[in-house]
């Protein structure tokens, strides 16, 4: 969810709406033997009171599961969390003209059972302030760069910690008031305090009860510090983004995508920066190739990493560094610790046991394709079902989710090709299959690789090196996945997500004109196949022997 | 190499006599289309030759280098000094994320030129390696056409050596020209000014093009004090009007002073510099002006009046669909023929000359839904139509999807400079006809919009792609309502 940008949208798409008749069916909930279809003739529901005020739910409630008359609720919806996929349901229930509550915790950078915050993860814990924080340390690899290109430094630059934490913490503070003002302009009624459900239609606020016909669990992820001794020690990912003062080493346990942004911020920040990670290699799940390119990059920058290595224990020496006892030794004087071992859903102290909904073994929300949960009232977006845990796929559940819920469009979010990026540094971008998952699906591809010092590296002098990757189906020639690591990955990537999504082929790709110079160029001009991989036979191996030069010529 | 002619198709009759050519092809200039359509034709099998001038990096009648213009003057060393220019941004931008970056930051261009010529000297032999391992022939000299079949070429020492080809390529491209007006001759073109020795401290650019905008941003970048003029109201006709005018605003912002309505009548040396005189009587001062007022197509010293190549009025070859001249066995591409003229659609139309001729499948270049770039900062990337050409061509409405956002990197940075974006899409068929963003990095963004917007994307197959957040790039995915809506019938015509 971002930014300001989405201050555009929401007016006008409530004028759009105002133009239709809207039919406002609830009959998509028909095991609820209370279900209407209600038409709303255009205008009234623009005046519904934005300031519609929560009654107490058991003064007015009348009981009518046996379907007598139409039980009186509160709010249409009331969402338990704040964060992209809440806010996004949210407004877009309103906007479709129901009633809609949201509560979340009150602000604080660091999460925790009593404090969250309107924006939610990706907003004030995660993907904005992350990515502000890429940004800052990446100034460093571009001072390196401007020497080739003349520029000279008197003085090495410095960085100052409490400038960037400072400047950080107010664009979120704006933020989250922007968020505040969303779900306001759009009629939702914000509720400060912790969200729990009582029953199948009421949600109880720091003791206050609230009635709707429909709730939604909202309330996302947290990071997961394994047990060890001296884990207490450690920080996780939300305390990373809000240190009081710059690591001077750090020791970052785990290999995932937040382990490798942070290992690019703190070494862009000059931290000494030590990755440790269990398996042989770093971003399990991702392309193979794109997991030895990345490693190597970010090495050739500086980070250290360690596979293989498991934490056991930290250990806290007199003068206050930490060192990290891991199966194969012990590194020491570390300033932090920082583990990013995953994350896991918000589902305790919800009060789902109580009204039976159904969890996973890892304590994720089980819910259906349109997001609902095994209680017929209860639903669930984003992060707290553990699907695909990004903010715009949580925007999607939680747009498709208002959909079917008040748009009278029943909607199941699509998760075919979702494209992705890591922010390390460099970055990778990613949509479709890897080429392990196309050959487990399909059998007969074509891999066409390309791995190139970019224009800007040759003058630079640094070791930076561009990788992309086109997997294409051998017999319908159809683009099943493409892979980038390399400055500006995740922004070139969007455009290929248009392509891959939309089932193009490489002759598509192949048919478009280049735009020279630019990295992105190389996409389709991909002529060779580095390999083929049939099925019935051993892949075919054919290196590309062209030399890349800067036009492709 | 072995030598295995490919069925000609219909374009060119199987001759029996074939063998008494010295070559299949030969090729006169090895810039991008010329190395293109060398090296292709050579893997099909055909025998071929190049020829090409002298390597400098100023161009003249009698100077080149094998690379052409896009690797020794245009396309590459530009990119160079933009990426030298945009430091200075970078500089500014870290102070609010942290940086304490002391004032004197130092900025030399010699060391920066210098580095740039090594680069382009090094590409330089890449090309001609490239050349070497396809097995084409390659010649240093100037090229002349004299026969339909037969290609004189005047070596560095003055010895003149003559060939005869099955089928000529002429791809010798284009150079900057200047408007002759007095004093021109103080003034200097874009292949200079990417070699000047001396950095100036003021610059006046004449020109609304691509290329004088780039140097506007290159210059400012590198602290000199630069003074733009052109003839329209916003800089970049035949570009969207809104993205012209957001350049416009962008150059502005970051220093570049802008003249619109206004030519220079005249440029007069003085002790302290050059004196600009306007059009307006104004007067003012410059180190350097340069002229970035049109290239024109490098006709004049091939002899094809001779032959009997027609040329256009502005002195361009004239081509088929095929690139094919009058003459049969004669063809063209590339700037020499003034179409589209870009480095990648000089290899399009170089890759389907190679495919034509030697590779026994004639195919003409598709011209439709071409991406390009202005690397002027921060840059402007278009593929399709602009609003003006859309509202023009389109049979029903037009929906048009705008916008316009703070980057998420000036949030902390300060930076005043918003983002735009905009999609043109058919209201009828849903289909997107344009896309346009004038950003940091559009041109990389709109690389693969551009694959969407060729193969027919529809606004729908947009939305329906999750976005990589956080980018600027997802913005294209996630606009949901419609800016404006433009009538079938109510569209203004332009004469832009």
């Amino acid at each position: 969810l971002s930014t300001p940008r989405l201050t555009f949208s929401s007016p006008k798409l409530q004028t759009l709406y105002r133009n239709f008749p809207i039919s406002l069916s609830l009959n998509f909930s028909s095991s609820l033997s209370h279900s209407k279809t209600l038409t709303v003739a255009p205008g009234s529901l623009s005046q519904r009171p934005s300031s519609f005020s929560p009654r107490r739910c058991f003064a007015v409630r009348a009981e009518s599961e046996n379907g007598a008359e139409p039980r009186h609720y509160d709010f249409d919806l009331f969402t338990i969390g704040a964060g992209s996929g809440g806010v996004r349901a949210s407004r877009f229930a309103a906007n479709f003209g129901s009633s809609v509550a949201v509560c979340e915790l009150p602000f604080a950078t660091i999460s925790s059972e009593t404090t969250g915050g309107v924006g939610g993860t990706c907003v004030l814990r995660g993907c904005v302030p992350k990515k502000l924080l890429v940004y800052a340390s990446k100034f460093s690899h571009e001072f390196d760069e401007s020497g080739g290109f003349g520029w000279k430094f008197e003085a090495e630059p410095k960085h100052d910690w409490s400038t960037l934490m400072a400047n950080k913490n107010a664009e979120l503070q704006r933020l989250t008031g922007i968020y505040k003002n969303i779900l306001k302009n759009a009629g939702v009624t914000l509720i400060e305090g912790r969200g729990k459900i009582v029953d199948p239609h009421t949600v109880d606020v720091d003791g206050k009860l609230y009635t709707a016909r429909h709730i939604l669990i909202a309330v996302g992820g947290r990071p997961f510090i394994p047990e060890i001794p001296g884990s207490e020690h450690a920080i996780d990912s939300d305390a990373a983004l809000d240190l009081p003062s710059k690591p001077k080493k750090i020791g970052i346990v785990g290999g995932g995508y937040i382990a490798l942004e942070f290992a690019g911020i703190f070494n862009g920040l000059n931290t000494d920066v030590h990755v440790f990670i269990r398996q042989k290699k770093v971003l399990r799940g991702f392309d193979e190739d794109v997991r030895d390119f990345v490693a190597e990059q970010m090495s050739l920058r500086g980070i250290e990493f360690h596979t293989e290595e498991s934490p056991q224990a930290i250990l806290k020496s007199a003068d206050g560094s930490l060192s990290l006892k891991t199966n194969k030794g012990t590194v020491e004087g570390f300033s932090h610790i920082m583990f990013a071992t995953g994350r896991r859903p918000n589902t305790k102290n919800l009060g789902l046991e109580t009204v039976g909904v159904k969890m996973t073994k890892t304590g994720a929300i089980e819910v259906d394709e349109f997001s609902r949960t095994s209680v017929p009232s209860i639903w669930a977006v984003g992060d707290v079902t553990d699907r695909i845990n990004l903010t715009p796929v949580a925007l999607m559940e939680g747009g498709a989710l208002a959909k079917t819920l008040f748009g009278n469009e029943p909607t199941k979010p699509d998760y075919r090709a979702v494209p992705s990026a890591v922010f390390s540094q460099p970055p990778i971008g990613q949509v479709g299959l890897t080429e392990e998952q196309a050959i487990q699906k399909y059998g007969d591809i074509d891999v066409y690789t390309a791995n190139f010092r970019p224009l800007k590296a040759t003058l630079s002098g640094l070791p930076d090196r561009v990788f992309m990757k086109l997997i294409v189906c051998a017999k319908t020639n159809k683009v099943l996945g493409l892979h980038m690591c390399g400055e500006d990955s995740p922004e070139i990537v969007q455009g290929f997500a248009v392509a891959v999504r939309a089932g193009l082929t490489k002759a598509d790709f192949d048919a478009t004109v280049g735009i020279h110079p630019t990295a992105a160029e190389e996409l389709v001009t991909m002529r060779t196949p580095t390999r083929k991989i049939r099925n019935s036979s051993p892949p075919e191996g054919k290196t590309d022997p062209e030399v890349k030069a800067a036009a492709g010529v | 190499m072995a030598r295995k002619m490919l069925i000609d198709g219909e374009l060119s009759k199987p001759n029996e006599e074939e063998t008494h050519y010295d070559f299949d092809l030969f090729v006169i200039g090895a810039g991008s289309g010329g190395v293109r359509a060398a090296r292709f034709s050579a893997n099909f099998g055909a025998k071929v030759a190049i020829c090409e001038l002298p390597f400098h990096p100023v161009s003249s009648e009698v100077i080149g280098g094998v690379g052409g213009t896009c690797v020794i003057r245009g396309c590459v060393p530009k990119k160079i000094l933009v990426y030298g220019a945009s430091f200075r941004g970078e500089i500014e931008d870290a102070k609010n994320y942290g940086w304490e970056l002391n004032d004197k930051v130092d900025f030399n261009w010699k060391k920066l030129l210098h580095k740039k010529t090594e680069e382009i000297v090094r590409l330089n032999g890449i090309y001609k390696r490239l050349l070497t391992n396809a097995g084409v022939k390659l010649y240093e000299g100037e090229g002349k056409i004299v026969g339909p079949n037969e290609v004189e070429v005047t070596q560095l020492d003055g010895t003149k050596l003559c060939y005869s080809a099955k089928h000529i390529l002429i791809a010798t491209g284009s150079r900057a020209q200047r408007p002759t007006i007095p004093g021109q001759e103080l003034s200097i073109t874009s292949d200079e000014a990417l070699s000047l020795d001396e950095l100036p401290k003021r610059a006046v650019i004449l020109g609304g093009g691509y290329i004088a905008v780039e140097f506007a941003s290159i210059w400012n970048g590198m602290g000199v004090a630069v003074d733009l003029f052109f003839r329209k109201e916003l800089p970049l006709r035949g570009f969207d009007d809104e993205m012209r005018a957001v350049v416009a605003r962008n150059l502005e912002a970051r220093g570049i002073n802008l003249h619109p309505r206004t030519t220079l009548s005249e440029l007069v040396k003085t002790e302290d510099g050059i004196k600009v005189i306007t059009d307006h009587g104004e007067e003012l001062t410059a180190d350097v002006v340069l002229f970035a007022t049109g290239r024109a197509p490098n006709t004049k010293r091939l002899n094809l009046e001779v032959v009997g190549v027609e040329l256009d009025k502005m002195g361009a070859v004239k081509v088929d669909e095929y690139s094919r001249t009058n003459i049969p066995s004669i063809w063209a591409i590339g700037d020499v023929t003034n179409r589209m003229n870009l480095t990648p659609v000089a290899l399009m139309e170089g890759t389907y000359f190679a495919k034509t001729v030697f590779g026994g499948q004639p195919s003409k270049p598709d011209y439709k839904d071409i991406p390009c770039a202005v690397f002027c900062l921060p840059p402007l990337s278009v593929v399709g139509l602009s609003e003006e050409q859309a509202t023009d061509q389109a049979e029903g409405d037009i929906l048009v999807f705008t916008s316009t956002f703070n980057p998420m990197k000036n949030t902390i940075s300060g930076r005043q400079e918003k983002t735009i974006m905009k999609l043109l899409v058919d209201a009828e068929t849903d289909k997107v006809l344009g896309a346009s963003m004038c950003g940091p990095d559009a041109p990389e963004i709109m690389q693969g919009i551009a694959v969407a917007l060729k193969c027919g994307a529809t606004k729908a197959q947009f939305d329906c792609t999750v976005g990589i957040h956080p980018s600027a790039a997802e913005e294209f995915v996630t606009m949901r309502s419609v800016t404006r809506r433009i009538a079938a019938g109510n569209k203004p015509k332009t004469n832009l």
